[in-house]
């Protein structure tokens, strides 16, 4: 299953968040634990690296494109590989839709938008299937 | 609108500052609002306040339900917009907002419209909108339209509908399930997109036909699957067919081995992982098999993408728990991984080294590990800290450096968790290595002088009485115990009250001493404290003359409480005060949930550690006789011969869920039903199996044990009892009907109804065999066996056993016809073989040692004969087996 994405700004402010199946006060902690591994290793990464960890049997990938940081949590068949598959449309389309890596400004410029693209992430015709599913199990 | 945005254009150079939310308020945007009323819509600002909205639950934010129901109304108003963007922006608000069943309404005849609509975008979205927000009674009515867009030629479309059909299973399985014919079409679909959820669908609506996702299977891996996705579930759906059919292939060539080993040069990456991952889990993988996943897990180690080298290191290290020796290959590419700067990958390489390397890399895998160890997380610590207890128990001879290793690490930083794997390591090395005790134990004692977790040192406190007094100078304990009581909280003090007392109540020696500090205890603040030690002192005689402590009193102080302690929790609850006191006897015995370990998940056996008794965990048989033996008319019957794996009555995901254990007597067959009602709106109460032997003419029935009640989800036992000829293996089928009284439970409540329907269900057939009276009993050497037994108490006769699909499908079935042990891995039989012998052990009812001895042999093309030769301590067992070889 597919458990959250987390979208936040470098300072760890939350921009988006998408819960699947976490209880409401498991996900301050999650909040906290994604935003604290993400100040631990993103802070000279390189746009797109992709960092991953487990905690318990829960797989996270995560990484950093421009100024924003992205988290997806998965555990069982939504496993390392499949992050990283759903870690890289995301990050694809954010950068489809801002022209390049974005600063926070232009992230929250175009917000309306990326909500939109997260949702349809299948019109996306070169992207990779399994996002759509991701993401509709995240929506629908 | 809002401030921030009107001064977007003026602040456009403090790009650092600047946020089109910023000082955002829900209120302000409830306001704002009010524009999708307007004659006139604006697209754009609607959008825009909308985009706001979508900011706003982003953020946690939540709206009351008025709130939520006046924001839907307004958004509903936009359908007549005929503005593309704005159109998509609705769709998603609606899902945003989830409208109750009531105002659901308002928008369904305009989702209807956009699901016939020519714009695909439309189709599409208005597809998940209305799956989203549908209920049952919508469902039927759009049923139609949905069948017919997962066959929209435009793969969006189509998938949106199967992704749909992926949810709506969850709430309505009846109606996705006659979707089967157009989901079956889809996954023939040429694009890869619709193929692929097409598949995971299907899969779906056929997971409990096993014949036809075998089907399944081997069509599509015949065929080619055009998304690496559905490659990867199709690999998955093969590696379950592998397993279900396991029983009946075993020893030849495996089915769908090579696509999967195909699978591994799949040019996608996930793909070969996903292959070499169902290459290593099969059950009893041999190294052949193995090989080539390991050697591109292998290649995957020295990835550049840390994201591959942790799904290598991480499924190799699962494999390591099985077959270390395939791993050792990969030792050295896995050394380097240890200082990997991502420390999930350290710590799967370090734990995987530690279950593959050999006694002589011990010293220098520590060495790097203590380096390791200050700069990872406590969760990492935990895992390797279990790894070195494996390793240690792996190599007992080890255990001087391992056990330095987790007292250094004890004395450190470090949370709850993190020291109760160490002390549990610690406590199972003691109980596992007998020289490592001592020192063990005074590591732990070290450990309470300074330990801050209560919950710890009262284990710690309790264990050293139990192992304290065995050893060779019990004395040197005592300081350590006395100081907790001066020194610590209320709980650990009456703990170590407790400890002190054992050692006084097992070494004669200390008792004058132990007397003196429990004396002191009198005087201790708190209650238990001091009525600990008042109990003790009398009981073990502290007031009068020294004298060796009676069993009794032992027994009665530290023995272990022989009743599930839900039950003791019941009677006390139901006891009320009266001149009659409480007597213990009188809680039953009986265990309430079922006492079957195979209904757990298979999962993991690891050692436990000081939560457990120092005993073996009870085995599944254990748990059987405690069973049998606490209720009294099956505890005459004595204690059973043999008790069989259950066998399913029911299929699955049926109304009450029966299986059946079959317990072997001399002269009685005990069929022990373990039911399990799975209607939460229901009770069952009076609970039988009326059994019908008329197939089973040397059975007569003895009696039936109803079960009281079965509420839901609490699986409960009854029982009926055969009698049959003394020894004899009677063979026979018998048929079964549950019944019992339904009654209606309160869901709000959850208190049943007072009146009942009496009601029955058919239970599938159950059969005891021959098999049921063989117990299973290897033996280590099997020549020196056979020559044990009398030559002259041997029978041989051949036998044709027909055409057979395989050697080893022979050998199988043959071995369990008999129901006896495989000795010396003779059950295996090698691919391509034309011969073949098998040696068998078993003890037969009546306690009869059995050996056999099969040889096997292809006589034409598939057909198998068979010679065998069977030594017993009676011949007319040996006698038996053949006549069961001939009946069977």
């Amino acid at each position: 299953m597919l458990l959250a994405v987390l979208i936040s700004n470098s300072v760890g402010n939350i921009l988006v968040e998408r819960f699947n199946g976490v209880p409401a006060e498991e996900r301050l902690h999650w909040r906290s634990f994604l935003v604290k591994l993400g100040a631990d290793n993103l802070k000279h990464a390189k746009n797109e690296e992709l960092f991953v960890a487990s905690h318990k049997s829960v797989y996270i990938v995560y990484t950093v494109l421009g100024d924003i940081c992205l988290y997806v949590v998965g555990k069982d068949e939504y496993d390392e590989l499949a992050l990283a598959e759903a870690i890289f449309v995301i990050t694809g389309s954010i950068k489809d839709i801002c022209k390049k890596p974005p600063t926070e400004r232009t992230f929250l410029d175009k917000y309306g938008k990326i909500c939109l693209t997260l949702d349809e992430i299948v019109w996306k015709v070169c992207i990779t299937f399994l996002c759509f599913l991701v993401l509709l199990t995240l929506r629908n | 609108m809002a401030q921030p945005l009107v001064k977007k254009d003026d602040d456009r150079d403090d790009e650092a500052e600047y946020s089109p939310f910023m000082g955002i308020e829900k209120g302000a945007v409830l306001q704002e609002a009010r524009v999708f009323n307007d004659p006139q819509l604006d697209p754009r600002r609607c959008s825009q306040v909308i985009t706001k909205l979508l900011y706003l639950l982003n953020q946690g934010e939540t709206f009351t339900k008025v709130e939520a129901t006046e924001v839907f109304f307004a958004v509903t108003k936009l359908f007549q917009s005929k503005d593309v963007g704005l159109r998509r922006m609705l769709y998603l608000m609606i899902k945003e907002l989830s409208p109750s069943a009531d105002e659901v309404i308002i928008v369904t005849s305009s989702l209807m419209k956009d699901m016939n609509s020519k714009t695909d975008m439309y189709r599409a979205n208005a597809i998940r909108v209305l799956c989203r927000i549908t209920d049952g009674v919508l469902l039927t009515q759009i049923e139609r339209y949905l069948k017919q867009a997962i066959v929209d030629k435009n793969p969006v479309v189509a998938s949106a509908a199967l992704v749909s059909g992926i949810h709506l299973l969850q709430t309505n399985p009846e109606v996705v399930k006659r979707w089967s014919n157009e989901v079956q079409e889809a996954v023939q679909s040429r694009a890869a997109l619709v193929q692929f959820h097409a598949l995971a669908l299907l899969h779906q609506i056929r997971q409990n036909d096993r014949l036809a996702v075998s089907k399944l299977v081997t069509s599509l891996t015949r065929g080619t699957v055009r998304s690496p996705l559905a490659q990867c579930l199709l690999i998955r759906y093969t590696s379950q067919v592998i397993r279900e059919s396991a029983s009946n292939s075993q020893g030849g060539d495996r089915p769908f081995y090579d696509f999967l080993e195909g699978c591994l040069r799949h040019k996608a990456e996930m793909v070969i992982f996903e292959a070499a991952r169902a290459i290593t889990e099969l059950s009893g993988v041999t190294s052949r098999e193995l090989t080539p996943a390991i050697t591109v897990l292998q290649l995957f180690l020295s990835s550049s993408k840390p994201v591959l080298r942790f799904a290598a290191v991480r499924t190799l290290n699962k494999v390591a728990m099985t077959h270390p020796m395939a791993v050792t290959n990969c030792n050295i590419d896995m050394e380097s991984l240890i200082s990997d700067q991502n420390r999930s990958i350290a710590t799967l390489a370090i734990t995987t080294l530690l279950k593959t390397g050999n006694e002589s890399s011990v010293d220098r895998l520590m060495k790097q590990i203590t380096n390791f160890m200050s700069d990872i997380a406590d969760e990492f610590k935990i895992v390797v800290v279990e790894a070195i207890r494996s390793l240690c128990l792996k190599f007992p001879l080890k255990y001087r450096s391992l056990m330095n290793f987790l007292s250094n690490i004890l004395r450190e930083e470090g949370g709850f968790e993190y020291k109760k794997a160490i002390v549990d390591s610690i406590v199972i090395l003691i109980r596992d290595i007998p020289d490592a005790k001592e020192n063990g134990l005074l590591h732990l004692c070290e450990f309470i002088e300074d330990c801050e977790f209560t919950y710890l040192s009262t284990q710690i406190l309790h264990f050293l009485g139990i192992e304290g007094p065995k050893t060779s100078d019990p004395s040197k304990y005592i300081r350590y115990i006395y100081n907790r009581v001066h020194l610590e909280n209320a709980t650990v003090r009456a703990a170590a009250v407790s400890t002190l007392a054992k050692f006084g109540a097992m070494v004669d020696a200390l008792k004058p001493r132990i007397f003196v500090l429990l004396r002191r205890c009198l005087f201790d603040s708190d209650d238990e404290v001091r009525d600990r030690a008042t109990l003790y002192l009398n009981t073990l005689g502290g007031d009068g003359e020294v004298v060796e402590t009676d069993k009794g009193v032992k027994e009665f102080l530290f023995g272990a409480l022989d009743i599930p302690l839900v039950n003791l929790e019941t009677s006390l609850r139901n006891y009320e005060a009266s001149e009659d006191a409480f007597d213990i006897n009188s809680v039953p015995k009986e265990v309430k949930s079922q006492p079957l370990a195979e209904k757990k998940a298979p999962g993991k056996k690891q050692p436990t550690g000081l939560g457990a008794p120092p005993a073996a965990p009870p085995t599944t048989v254990d748990a059987y006789e405690r069973l049998l033996s606490s209720i009294p008319e099956l505890a005459s019957l004595g204690k059973p011969f043999k008790s069989s794996a259950p066998t399913e009555l029911t299929e699955a995901e049926t109304e009450y869920a029966v299986n059946v254990v079959k317990h072997i007597y001399d002269r009685h067959v005990v069929f022990q039903y373990n039911c399990t009602n799975t209607i939460p709106e229901q009770q069952l109460e009076e609970v039988s199996v009326v059994v019908d032997s008329s197939d089973a003419e040397e059975f007569g029935f003895v009696l039936s044990k109803p079960l009281r009640s079965l509420p839901y989800d609490s699986p409960g036992q009854t029982f009926v009892v055969f009698e049959k000829p003394e020894g004899v293996p009677a063979v026979g089928k018998f048929s079964n009907t549950l019944k019992f009284i339904v009654k209606e439970v309160d869901p709000n409540t959850g208190e049943a109804d007072e009146d009942g329907v009496d009601d029955e269900y058919q239970l599938e057939e159950l059969e005891v065999v021959s098999a049921d009276y063989m117990q299973k009993v290897g033996i280590s050497n099997f020549r020196n066996a056979w020559e044990s037994l009398d030559a002259d108490l041997e029978r041989v006769d051949e036998y044709g056993l027909g055409p057979r699909e395989s050697l080893a499908e022979a050998v199988n079935a043959v071995i369990s016809l008999l129901g006896m042990q495989p000795c010396e891995g003779t059950e295996a039989v090698p691919s391509n073989s034309r011969s073949h012998t098998c040696l068998l052990s078993g003890v037969f009812i009546g306690n009869t040692r059995v050996l056999a001895r099969l040889q096997f042999g292809l006589t034409g093309p598939k057909e198998v004969a068979m010679k065998l030769a069977v030594r017993s301590d009676d011949i007319a067992v040996s006698d038996a087996i053949h006549e069961i070889v001939a009946s069977g």
